[in-house]
This record gives C-alpha cells, sequence and structure tokens, in this order.
C-alpha cells in the first residue's frame, strides 16, 4: 500500500477516524498496533514470521536483562552488610556478563537473519565466483522495512543493557514501537525513549495538530509526485544504458539524482511525519538542509540524521572510545612521536577515524548487497578519515593563504566542494556495479559535449521543455524554502507560515493542491514509483 | 567554568562557547570533536564520561557541559 495510492488515503482516514473515536483512549494505542499489523501484512502476509520473530526475541532478551538487573541490586541491598566493596563489584560484574551475552545473542539472531537474507545470495555469487564452484541461490523473500525495524529494535535492545531504558513489560505495546505503521517502511528510526511513550500515550483529536499535519504531507507529495518522480523517469533512462551516453549527460543525470533522491526521501518523511502528527505523535527530523553542508561530515550530519545517530550511538562512540581506543592514544601520548603536535594530534583523532570508516562500511552494506555498496562506503569513510587527518594542514593553508575563512565565498565554496564530493559519491547508486564507477568518473571528466548532450537527451529522455522549466522552478523552491529554514534555525518555517492571515495561507495550501493535481505524476497508466528508501 | 572553556578553544577556536546554546544541534559540534572533548574531560578532569551521556543536551552548550562533569564527579 503505497503511501500515494488511493488505497493508503482510505486506510488513513479510517484510522484516523477510528482511533480517535476509540471510547477507551488508554487503549487507543491497540488502534495504532492493529492498523500497523494490517498496513505492513497488506503487501505480504509472509511478513508477519520476520517481525513476529524480532518481536518475540526483543520481548524475551529485553525481559531477560532486566530481570537480572533487578535481582542483582536486590541481592546487594539485601545483603549489604556481609558483602565487601569487592564482593558487590565481582557480583555485579557477573551479572553484566549474563545480560552481555543475552543482549548479544538477541543481536545475533536479528541481525543474522537480516544479514543472511539480503547478504546470502550475493556471498554465494562471490565464493562461486573466487572458488570456482557453482552459484547456489535462494529464493529469498526480503520483507519491507526489515533494516529499519532491525535497526530500531536492537538500539531498544542496547539501551535496555546500557540501563538508559526501561524494558517494555506488554509485548503487545513493544510489537507497535517495532511495527508502528508511518515508519515501518522508511524511518525515521527513532529511539525507544523518544517515540514509545508517545504512542501509549491517550491522544485526543486537536484541529491545529490535523492541519499541521496535512500542511506537511502536501509538501512532501508535492515533492515526491511533482519533483522526485518527474526526475526519476529520466534518470532511468540513462542508467540503463549509460554507455550510450556523453559526459555531459551523466553530469546532468547525477545532479538530477541528487535533486530526485533529496526530494524523495525528504518527501518521504514529511509524509512519515505529518501522519505521525495527525495521530499526536511528534517523530524526529531526518534532515537539516543537507546540501547546504560544509564538509562531508557535516553532510552527513544533515541527511538521514536518524541513521546517523544510530551509528554514532552503537558503533562510532564504542570504537572511538573503547578501552583500546583509549589505550592507543595513552600508548602514542606517551612515545617519542606523541610528544609532537602532529603525534599528539593523531593519538586523539586516529581512532576516530578509524571508527567513522567502519562505520561507512556498515553504512554501505545496510545500503545492500553488492560491490557498488561497499565502494559507498569506502569513498565516504576515506574522504571523512582524510579530512580528519589533515584537517591542521588545510588550517595551515588557509591562514598561509590568508584566506578569510569566515566569508560567504569561502563558505559557498565549501557548500560547492561538498557538494560535488557527494555527488560522485551518489554515483555508486547510479551504476550497475563497482567496476563502472570509474568510467563513470572518466567520462564526465573528458567527454563534455553540450550540443551532443542535447541530441542524447532529446532523443532518450522522455522529458519535454516544460517539466525542465517546472523543475529548475521547483529546485528554485526547495532551495528557496532552504535558505530560510539555514538562516532561521530555531523559527519553523510553520511559524513564519502562521503569521500569514488565514486567507494566504489558505490560498497557498489550495495553490499547492491544485499543483499536485495538475503537475503531479500519478493516475491511471502511471506505474507509481516507490520512496527509494522503501526498498531497506 | 572558565578553566573549561580554554580547554574547548583548544579543541575548536572558532566556536564561542561563552554564547552558544545549541552546538549539537546546529551542526557547530561534530561527533570528531565530542571524541577530542571526552578524552580532554578524561584527562583534565579524571571521569570516564559513559556512551549513555553522550546526547545532544549535554554538549549543546558549555554549562551543560560543566554540570555533567560534575554530575560524573559527584558518582
Amino acid at each position: 500500500m503505497s503511501f500515494t495510492s488511493a488505497a493508503f488515503a482510505c486506510f488513513l482516514i479510517l484510522t484516523i477516524v477510528i482511533y480517535y473515536l476509540f471510547p477507551r483512549k488508554n487503549y487507543q494505542w491497540i488502534v495504532l498496533l492493529v492498523a500497523s499489523y494490517v498496513f505492513y501484512l497488506w503487501a505480504d502476509i509472509r511478513f508477519l514470521f520476520y517481525i513476529v520473530f524480532t518481536t518475540v526475541t526483543t520481548y524475551l532478551a529485553t525481559r531477560k536483562i532486566t530481570q537480572i538487573n533487578l535481582a542483582t541490586k536486590a541481592f546487594i541491598i539485601e545483603n549489604k552488610n556481609s558483602l565487601t566493596r569487592e564482593d558487590r563489584t565481582a557480583y555485579k560484574a557477573k551479572a553484566k556478563r549474563k545480560t552481555r551475552n543475552w543482549t548479544t545473542l538477541c543481536l545475533l539472531l536479528n541481525f543474522g537473519i537480516l544479514f543472511f537474507i539480503k547478504y546470502f545470495n550475493y556471498l554465494s555469487y562471490i565464493a562461486s565466483r573466487v572458488f570456482n564452484l557453482s552459484s547456489v541461490s535462494l529464493n529469498l523473500l526480503i520483507p519491507l522495512g526489515i533494516s529499519f525495524y532491525t535497526f530500531q529494535s536492537m538500539s531498544y535492545v542496547i539501551d535496555v543493557y546500557r540501563e538508559d531504558t526501561e524494558a517494555e513489560q506488554n509485548i503487545a505495546k513493544l510489537a507497535l514501537f517495532i511495527s508502528f505503521f508511518p515508519q515501518i517502511l522508511q524511518g525515521p528510526i527513532s529511539s525507544y525513549n523518544q517515540l514509545a511513550h508517545q504512542l501509549y500515550e491517550p491522544h485526543r483529536c486537536e484541529y491545529r495538530r490535523i492541519k499541521y499535519g496535512l500542511e506537511l504531507m502536501l509538501w512532501g507529495f508535492f515533492k515526491k509526485l511533482v519533483i522526485a518522480d518527474r526526475a526519476a523517469a529520466a534518470i532511468q533512462a540513462v542508467t540503463n544504458s549509460p554507455y550510450e551516453f556523453n559526459g555531459t549527460v551523466l553530469t546532468f543525470t547525477v545532479l538530477l539524482y541528487a535533486l530526485q533522491l533529496y526530494a524523495d526521501f525528504s518527501a518521504g518523511i514529511d509524509i512519515i511525519r505529518a501522519i505521525a502528527q495527525m495521530l499526536g505523535i511528534d517523530m524526529i527530523q531526518n534532515f537539516r538542509q543537507p546540501y547546504f553542508a560544509t564538509s562531508l561530515n557535516d553532510y552527513w550530519n544533515r541527511w538521514h540524521i536518524s541513521l546517523g545517530a544510530w551509528m554514532k550511538s552503537y558503533i562510532f562512540y564504542p570504537i572511538a572510545l573503547s578501552k583500546g581506543a583509549n589505550r592507543f592514544t595513552k600508548a602514542v601520548k606517551n612515545s617519542f612521536f606523541g610528544k609532537s603536535k602532529v603525534g599528539a594530534y593523531l593519538a586523539v583523532v586516529l581512532p576516530g577515524t578509524i571508527a567513522s570508516l567502519i562505520v561507512f562500511l556498515v553504512v554501505g552494506i545496510w545500503h545492500g548487497a553488492g560491490s557498488k555498496y561497499i565502494l559507498f562506503g569506502i569513498y565516504n569513510g576515506i574522504i571523512i578519515m582524510l579530512s580528519t587527518l589533515f584537517k591542521p594542514c588545510f588550517e595551515w593553508v588557509n591562514r598561509f593563504l590568508h584566506i578569510n575563512v569566515k566569508s560567504f565565498a569561502h563558505h559557498a565554496f565549501q557548500i560547492v566542494r561538498t557538494f560535488i564530493l557527494v555527488c560522485i559519491g551518489n554515483i555508486t547508486d547510479l551504476i550497475w556495479s563497482a567496476r563502472d564507477f570509474l568510467p563513470w568518473l572518466r567520462k564526465i571528466i573528458t567527454e563534455q559535449n553540450f550540443i551532443a548532450a542535447k541530441e542524447q537527451i532529446g532523443n532518450n529522455i522522455s522529458l519535454c521543455k516544460p517539466d525542465y522549466i517546472l523543475l529548475i522552478l521547483c529546485t528554485l523552491l526547495m532551495f528557496a524554502v532552504g535558505v530560510l529554514r539555514e538562516n532561521n534555525p530555531s523559527i519553523p518555517l510553520r511559524t513564519i507560515f502562521e503569521r500569514e492571515g488565514t486567507f494566504t495561507q489558505w490560498i497557498l495550501i489550495v495553490s499547492c493542491i491544485i499543483v499536485i493535481l495538475i503537475f503531479g505524476i500519478y493516475g491511471p497508466g502511471v506505474q507509481a514509483s516507490e520512496f527509494a528508501y522503501a526498498q531497506f | 567554568m572558565e578553566e573549561l572553556i580554554e580547554k574547548l578553544k583548544e579543541i575548536r577556536d572558532d566556536i564561542d562557547f561563552k554564547t552558544e546554546t545549541k552546538m549539537v544541534e546546529s551542526g557547530l559540534l561534530a561527533s570528531f570533536d565530542i571524541i577530542q572533548i571526552v578524552a580532554m574531560i578524561s584527562e583534565e578532569y579524571d571521569v570516564k564520561v559513559p556512551i549513555s551521556e553522550l546526547i545532544p543536551a549535554n554538549f549543546n552548550s558549555v554549562e551543560a557541559l560543566y554540570a555533567m562533569i560534575q554530575k560524573l564527579e559527584d558518582e
């Protein structure tokens, strides 16, 4: 059931009506649970096994961890007079080992399933090539959104292990946290502390929330149907047979893809946040003007924020601040090399850069099975690693050349440089396999011919002149919205919108609906393209 | 507090730590800066900052950072 389908519109209206008319407000969350399972299983009833498996294993592991923690605390309080400090430490360490074992088991089972169903065929193919054997290919069903709900539920397991959150006692409530229908297909990946209590609290229908939700949803549909789906057709025409096009067309495709990917993914998240808002639930932001980033690291702090936060909390910090990293830092600092300025700097940042490289490899693998995804991870990881390691050198160059790093020109240069780096990384999304990456780059650098490109685009891409004008106007509109948000980070755009009179607001809302109806790519005969991130 | 600001300046001299109140949320402080700050806290204040404390609320302002260090020192 796609968000852009009529079936989903009916499903959503029905859910909202039942949700707010439900007589027992304390049990309102049950409506959400039923709606979430209906929505999810609508796609394929066989998904049930996977999501129930994750829910049950998560529930059992977290309950066990909590039981061990409570029993340990009770034992220490009961025997506080007879236990020495060493006894208490040893007892706590033993309990921690047990909780760690339960956590590890749960993580292995769930990530194991995720890894198996997503990567078995690819790894089997690689093994067959390496060892010259016949490839074994399984016809595996990949449940929609499995990467998202697995990451969300495993974050909850780790949070319970770290004692950052209490284990949920009601398995049905936990099932809702894992399956909440707006977000199950493409995130954002929420933490239990941020989302769960909102799901279980009673909510009353508020005109303001419904209106805000509808406004945000309209903006999402505008980005998806008018921009993303229009650009998608042109991109597909090129990626199907890239070697028939020159470097100018490939450059155009890469730029169009930057627009399409952001419009598509941010539209999906806007619609998800809008639905949640109408249900009285606030979901986290997943984007903060990513194309205004001044470095690749900054870009990843602004793009898919919830995945970045997950990676930081459960991979980056645990590695960068581990005992091993700490020992490395101390050893380098105490060495002869560590006494120098360079040595002292490297001693602190090197563990972080290695952790960052690992994070990007995992992000690459998370995106899918294939050499191009690994290349995507390595590309981003290495650039961030080098930019961090050589940061003092860049600062020295800026001082040496008397560059005013606070000037607008320097800021604009950083934004353009980062955008180019992002676009180069995005090529990994457009190619079939990693080996196509360098030929694409070579063509982009060496085969620039605008006149030939115009002919190739005219002959092969179905977009016509009004489409291009519309895409340019929409890009300018999104850019203007981005500038407003970037310059007023503490004032939501909606507050600015609300300052206008009711009449102006409705004129804008109706105009937006008309634009979507006239220029949106939808209707009979149109195969609505799925949201790009729904495949994960 | 002044001592903490001086130490933070050694990590990021381009941030006005006295006035900034949304260092993480606005994207001023990146994860690499946070690692360096945690290493500095561990060295200067002899406290270990657990991963659960690495949340934006504790790093958004120098006051929040100082309060976290004091809380960890008391534990």
